[in-house]
């Protein structure tokens, strides 16, 4: 136990006299949390400009310009000729054109059926999927109002009106995420991805630490206690910022929460287990720093792709389901919605940690690994 | 080892080669990174489009009308009905045990009331946890809800005598006409690939020169037997004849084998492409005289690419991003340039609106040259 403890203090010193791994215990993460929330704060897509090209100038065409202007997503932009409105388009200064026909109104109170057309851009799928709702939407509730007119004047009572023209009516419920918002939807998945890109991060330094320029092991005491020193360490460490950044999200932004966080800290304990084991196997595979970094950065950089948050896991074609399987991150994410959306008791998440089970594999591997790493001869001094 | 007399430009060009070449870290992130990601990140989106999204149903009606409406909306190719359950709260055990993303209720009396000439309410639920299963349900569930509402309308009209054709037509008074551009397939990989490709090769780049300079700065060698300017050039020359390839591969290959649309010609993605090259490697030229660690460079970045994926507009609109990210941001070589390629090749805009980001990367070019100037003489000079 004392040697355990001395271990400790001498992964202490050795934290302290590295400014780098300094930075990235301390206010590297803060920083770059507090910045990736900042960036997506505005939480709802709000005030997109779309441009509105007016051929027909009427009352009619005037009313549904105000019925898009009355949507809090929509911006419009009037342009008097398409050409420009198109070149707004390709410049991204839009991300829609809507166009009002010429004769719109004469069109439709003589029978006929105008059309309304209208592009969305969807390069940018997000707000393109977004915006083709909403104008649908906005256009098709200022059409039922015209509509509605035109059945008064056929003589349909007014109280029927509202049922002549929409039988059926939809209420649409996200579940979940009532106002599908983008801050609970998206930034929990971006900061555990960049979470674990820093439990990586620090775990590799720490342990390249221990290494020879020759990818020997400096003198000291055995292989497995050091680890158990760092692991002793660092665990507490990265669980401060993962708690950081729940209670920024669940506590501090008040976003909703239907289960306990105390369980996503065991989740998240639990992550970071799976993530050292990784990162010992990369380590005794590479035996030198910049390689461990590097082939560490390869495998966990698209972690945030795989999540399934974005994309859904089921759609994925099954190599991808595979190598997800692999992230620790995917599954703490799953365990995540499953609390904060879902309300999951413990039973449920004791059943999602088995999942984990694939990485104790790694600990056969790392024992017969480590056989190889011998305590290097004296000679050879350690690269700064 | 040459001397200044008989070292040329060639030979410094081959020198620094053969020096990131025979880096096990610089080539791994440089061909192994490239290619690996090429293959890795988009590797979940393969299948585009969500669709066949589970569904469960809670029938609380059992009518004819109510088991059309279920199998229309089984029909549609975004939903799939798994099954129906007696109650809301079994739909809702479904849904958090992940058998289900959606649910739809029709209410008791669904049938009757609307023969009656009453309205009903349809309730449509899907998992906004996950956005993109969020949106395919409702959409598939509206437009099937909208199809059934507009049936019993018609058959209200026919009984009331009205001709069928014009019952048709005054049900559809005005056409709206909703089409995606640029992206026609609503697809994921068309909306990822590109901005995420031109961000690989801007940190790629940064990464291979940060590490191929901070391991040189504390010995001696070939860089130390030439000026910085011939040094800067040289790496330069070097780094782009490399990158001419993998630019190739990547918006050669990758986005035509990805279905990514293409607009522009050749000619002028090249002439985009060359400042925006050149403005990376150098402005990694410059970054690299900060490090003398050769691990540390991958760390920098790998924690900085994903606030730059994400400031850059692609993904997250950038009216939406706060202002002062924004600004700060301008000096990233990949932010103007990913925006600019977007224009360029997906929009179709033509050159001169998007000759001012072209302009904005010769200066960041310059800029960093200087910085790389001021930073690389330093260095020499101290290891002289």
């Amino acid at each position: 136990m004392s040697g355990l403890i001395a271990l400790i203090k001498r992964e202490l010193h050795a934290l302290w006299r590295s400014p780098w791994q300094l930075a990235l215990v301390s206010y590297i993460p803060i920083l770059s949390i507090l910045c990736l929330w900042w960036l997506f704060s505005a939480g709802l897509p709000r005030q997109l400009p779309v441009a509105i090209v007016d051929h027909d100038n009427s009352q009619l065409s005037r009313m549904l310009g105000r019925k898009l202007q009355a949507n809090p997503v929509i911006s419009p932009q009037s342009f008097v000729d398409l050409s420009s409105a198109v070149t707004a388009m390709k410049q991204a200064e839009v991300y829609g054109i809507i166009v009002f026909p010429y004769e719109l109104k004469r069109d439709l109170v003589t029978g006929h059926s105008p059309t309304i057309d209208i592009r969305y851009n969807s390069q940018f799928l997000l707000v393109g999927k977004l915006l083709s709702s909403q104008i649908q939407m906005t256009l098709g509730a200022g059409l039922l109002e015209v509509a509605g007119g035109k059945l008064l004047l056929q003589g349909v009572p007014e109280s029927t009106i509202s049922v002549h023209l929409s039988p059926v009516k939809s209420q649409t419920t996200a579940l979940f995420n009532r106002n599908n918002n983008y801050v609970g939807f998206l930034v929990p998945p971006v900061l555990v991805a960049l979470w674990q890109l820093l439990a990586m991060l620090i775990f590799s330094n720490s342990l390249s630490r221990e290494l020879t320029c020759e990818g020997g092991l400096v003198p000291g005491a055995g292989v497995w206690s050091r680890v158990l020193a760092k692991v002793v360490l660092f665990t507490p460490i990265l669980l401060i910022h993962g708690g950081f950044i729940l209670a920024l999200l669940y506590l501090y932004l008040g976003l909703p929460a239907a289960g306990s966080l105390a369980l996503l800290m065991l989740a998240q304990f639990v992550m970071l287990l799976a993530v050292w084991l990784l990162v010992l196997l990369v380590f005794f595979i590479m035996r030198d720093s910049a390689r461990i970094v590097s082939f560490g950065t390869a495998m966990f950089a698209p972690a945030f792709a795989f999540m399934g948050i974005t994309f859904p896991v089921h759609e994925m074609p099954l190599v991808a389901q595979w190598w997800r399987l692999i992230m620790p991150s995917s599954h703490y994410v799953d365990s995540h919605v499953s609390i904060i959306s879902y309300g999951a008791p413990w039973q449920t998440i004791a059943l999602q940690l088995t999942s984990y089970w694939g990485f104790l594999l790694i600990i056969p591997v790392l024992v017969l690994l480590s056989r190889r790493l011998d305590i290097a001869s004296p000679s050879c001094e350690k690269i700064a | 080892m040459k001397s200044v007399q008989t070292m040329t430009f060639w030979q410094l060009v081959l020198s620094e080669l053969k020096a990131i070449v025979s880096d096990k870290a610089i080539a791994v992130t440089l061909f192994g990174g490239v290619l690996f990601y090429s293959v890795l990140y988009p590797l979940p989106y393969l299948h585009q489009v969500p669709t066949e999204q589970q569904l469960v149903v809670v029938d609380l009606d059992h009518s004819s009308l109510s088991r059309r409406l279920i199998r229309h909306a089984d029909a549609s190719p975004k939903i799939s009905v798994i099954g129906q359950v007696g109650s809301i709260t079994d739909a809702k055990s479904w849904i958090e045990s992940g058998r289900a993303h959606g649910l739809l209720v029709i209410p008791e009396g669904f049938r009757r009331d609307l023969l009656l000439g009453k309205g009903v309410t349809l309730s449509y639920g899907g998992d906004a946890s996950y956005f993109l299963i969020y949106s395919a349900v409702a959409e598939g569930l509206v437009t099937a809800g909208m199809d059934a509402g507009k049936q019993v309308q018609l058959l209200g009209m026919l009984a009331k005598g009205e001709a069928p054709e014009q019952a048709a037509q005054s049900l559809n008074s005005v056409k709206v006409n909703s089409v995606p551009a640029f992206n026609p397939s609503l697809g994921y990989t068309p909306y990822v690939v590109p901005g995420l490709f031109l961000l690989i090769l801007h940190q790629t780049l940064l990464i291979g020169t940060g590490i191929l300079g901070a391991g040189q700065w504390k010995a001696r060698g070939y860089w130390s037997e030439v000026s910085p300017l011939q040094l800067i050039s040289g790496r330069i020359s070097a780094f782009m004849l490399i990158y001419l390839f993998f630019s190739s591969f990547y918006v050669g290959f990758c986005f035509y084998w990805y279905q990514v649309s293409i607009q522009a010609s050749l000619g002028l993605v090249a002439l985009f492409l060359l400042p925006f090259l050149l403005a990376t490697s150098v402005a990694g030229i410059a970054l690299s005289c900060l490090f003398v660690r050769r691990d540390l460079p991958t760390q920098v970045l790998l924690l900085a690419s994903m606030p730059i994926m994400f400031v850059s507009g692609f993904v997250w609109p950038i009216a939406l991003i706060p202002e002062p990210l924004i600004w700060v941001s301008q000096a990233i070589p990949a932010v103007p340039a990913i925006m600019g390629m977007l224009e360029l090749n997906q929009m179709g805009a033509s050159w001169s609106s998007i000759m001012p980001k072209w302009l904005q990367l010769w200066s960041l070019f310059a800029v960093f040259f200087l910085l790389a100037l001021y930073g690389v003489s330093k260095r020499l000079k101290e290891s002289r």
